[in-house]
């Protein structure tokens, strides 16, 4: 039976950066705009603190986690050796087993900044140009080395085998990082991770502060959101650039002003409660044995990779 | 013969992809300039971590004189709106579009000392939300961002707008504090990075953190930020100052009387 839906209803409109049949995609501003939201809702409001399984570091107290975090990231920027990092790697790997977390996607996550923010940055580096040494894979061989001001292009462009271990090292380092900012984040609540930050004795008017501030950039973020698809759902074709200026500044300007007159809100509603200017955050609670054998482990565990 | 194929599709790789993906580490890495963990050595950060916390409390200080018990939903949405701007794409002419940092016009719109809290609690939650910038150069990214970035801006802008009311003025002062403010932040971040292979060297005497020396560090970021980030910046701040002033003058703190006094 054919329904009376007409056609124009029916069909999938295309996508606006698919308007050009060839050349470049280039997503407008406001795809571009709801883009960066999607990606932010979902990677910082639904894969933070959502793991409330039964794992290893879901059960720990989060200043046990929080001491491991400070203390873990500080061990690998200090390690200089691509054996201590592997070994941390490892240790890291099984910590995360244990948390029953969803590896693939952890290390998907992992994997992806890494390569963007690690390994493709400092990559060229292993040439010749950036770290002399031991030649292992020449590119390129010039008729001549080149003098061009402070710089000196040698004859024979390549790898180094120095250059490569330099590249290793600082891409397991930001590895070994992420996994374990990842493996903390994924596991608490963001709100418990900032109040657990008490114990290296943070004000807690800033911690205050961030945790408000977490709260309404989510709030606002839907606000924001709206607005991208309102106007998107009203534009026909390609708005100019210039008036697309003057949207992009009126809507910043009403964020400016609804988060001034938030602020209002926020304020009496905290005196309505009692607050007069003394912050205190309410208290965490004691350790339990678990807590303090979890702590005592990370500290050995820490200890030894520190002497490796 | 085998030799030849493997240098070839080396070069291809190099030429190809490689140069798509460089452009997305420059796009994510260099524009947001969240300096990630490993690149910088303890004695870089670790005295970065010192400055920020210093910066930070007499940010405090001075805002808690000023608003007293006011002053802490104000800089939770001082910070909310900071990273809100953001998220907000503005089209530039070259048919591109990118977001600014904001630190600048936040600056302008709430003064350096708000900004340097407001975007340092930015900071300080990508890093721990986000990945985005890691959690040792938390005190490098903030020195860079929450506190260069800001304060050379406001300066820049008071500098070149000085008492005068004439509007022209007035938005090439707006579009210069968000170029130079960048600019600056961009220096100060290259400065961090060159130096490593300096002050950081393994007995072989190979780098241990950021390999590239000042010579390569600091006209990367210098080209890539005074031909396209700081004039998307630049953009944003005069774009959003000129809305302000047309709309809600009053709202603006750079062009309230007294405002030079206390930055």
């Amino acid at each position: 039976m054919r329904n009376k839906i007409p056609d124009f209803l029916l069909c999938t409109p295309k996508r606006a950066q698919d308007a050009g049949e060839r050349g470049t995609l280039r997503p407008s501003y406001i795809e571009k705009g709801i883009g960066h939201l999607s990606e932010m809702i979902t990677t910082g409001y639904l894969n933070v603190g959502q793991d409330s399984g039964k794992g290893f570091f879901q059960k720990l107290d989060p200043r046990v986690k929080v001491i491991f975090l400070i203390f873990f990231v500080i061990i690998v920027s200090l390690k200089t050796d691509i054996l201590p990092e592997a070994a941390i790697t490892l240790f890291t790997f099984l910590l995360v087993v244990s948390s029953r977390i969803n590896i693939a996607q952890f290390y998907r996550r992992i994997a992806g900044l890494t390569f963007i923010f690690g390994f493709l940055v400092v990559f060229p580096s292993a040439c010749n140009v950036v770290t002399p040494g031991e030649m292992i894979l020449p590119i390129i061989h010039l008729s001549h080395p080149y003098e061009f001001l402070i710089y000196h292009i040698p004859e024979e462009i390549g790898l180094t085998r120095q250059g490569l271990d330099c590249v290793i090292m600082l891409s397991l380092r930001m590895m070994n990082s992420l996994a374990i900012s990842l493996l903390v984040i994924y596991t608490t609540p963001f709100h418990r991770i900032i109040k657990a930050l008490q114990v290296f004795r943070v004000p807690q008017a800033l911690l205050l502060v961030i945790t408000l501030s977490y709260k309404y950039i989510f709030i606002f973020v839907k606000t924001v959101e709206s607005m991208y698809l309102a106007r998107k759902s009203r534009l026909v074709g390609m708005a100019r650039d210039d008036e697309a200026r003057i949207w992009v500044a009126g809507r910043i300007a009403h964020m400016f002003r609804k988060s001034m007159s938030r602020y209002e809100e926020v304020f009496r509603a905290m005196v309505a409660r009692g607050y007069a200017e003394e912050v205190k955050l309410s208290d965490i609670g004691e350790l339990t044995a678990t807590d303090r054998r979890s702590g005592g482990f990370f500290v050995l565990a820490g200890i030894f990779l520190l002497w490796l | 013969m085998r030799e030849t194929g493997v240098r070839q599709s080396v070069l291809f790789f190099l030429y190809t992809r490689g140069t798509k993906y460089m452009f997305m580490a420059q796009q994510a890495s260099v524009v947001g300039m969240h300096i990630p963990d490993g690149y910088l050595s303890p004695q870089t950060y670790i005295p970065l971590y010192g400055a920020s916390i210093a910066v930070w409390g007499i940010a405090l200080k001075k805002i808690k004189n000023e608003l007293s018990a006011k002053y802490v939903p104000y800089l939770a949405m001082a910070a909310a709106f900071s990273f809100l701007i953001q998220m907000f794409n503005i089209p530039v002419p070259g048919g591109t579009s990118g977001h600014a940092v904001g630190a600048g016009i936040i600056a302008l719109l709430l003064g350096p000392w708000t900004a340097v809290i407001a975007v340092s609690v930015v900071l300080i939650i990508q890093a721990f939300v986000f990945g985005d910038g890691g959690i040792t150069a938390i005190g490098a990214n903030c020195f860079n961002m929450a506190i260069v970035m800001p304060f050379v801006a406001y300066w820049t802008f008071n500098l070149i707008k000085g008492f005068s009311q004439n509007r022209v003025r007035i938005l090439a002062a707006a579009f210069l504090s968000g170029y130079v403010g960048l600019s600056a932040a961009a220096f100060s971040a290259a400065f961090m990075f060159g130096i490593q292979p300096v002050i950081a060297i393994g007995p072989d005497g190979m780098p241990l953190y950021a390999p590239y020396p000042l010579s390569i560090a600091i006209p990367a970021m210098a080209i890539e930020h005074l031909f396209l980030f700081s004039i998307v910046e630049g953009v944003m701040t005069l774009v959003l100052l000129k809305y302000f002033l047309k709309n809600e003058s009053t709202l603006v703190y750079a062009m309230r009387g007294d405002s030079r006094e206390e930055a």
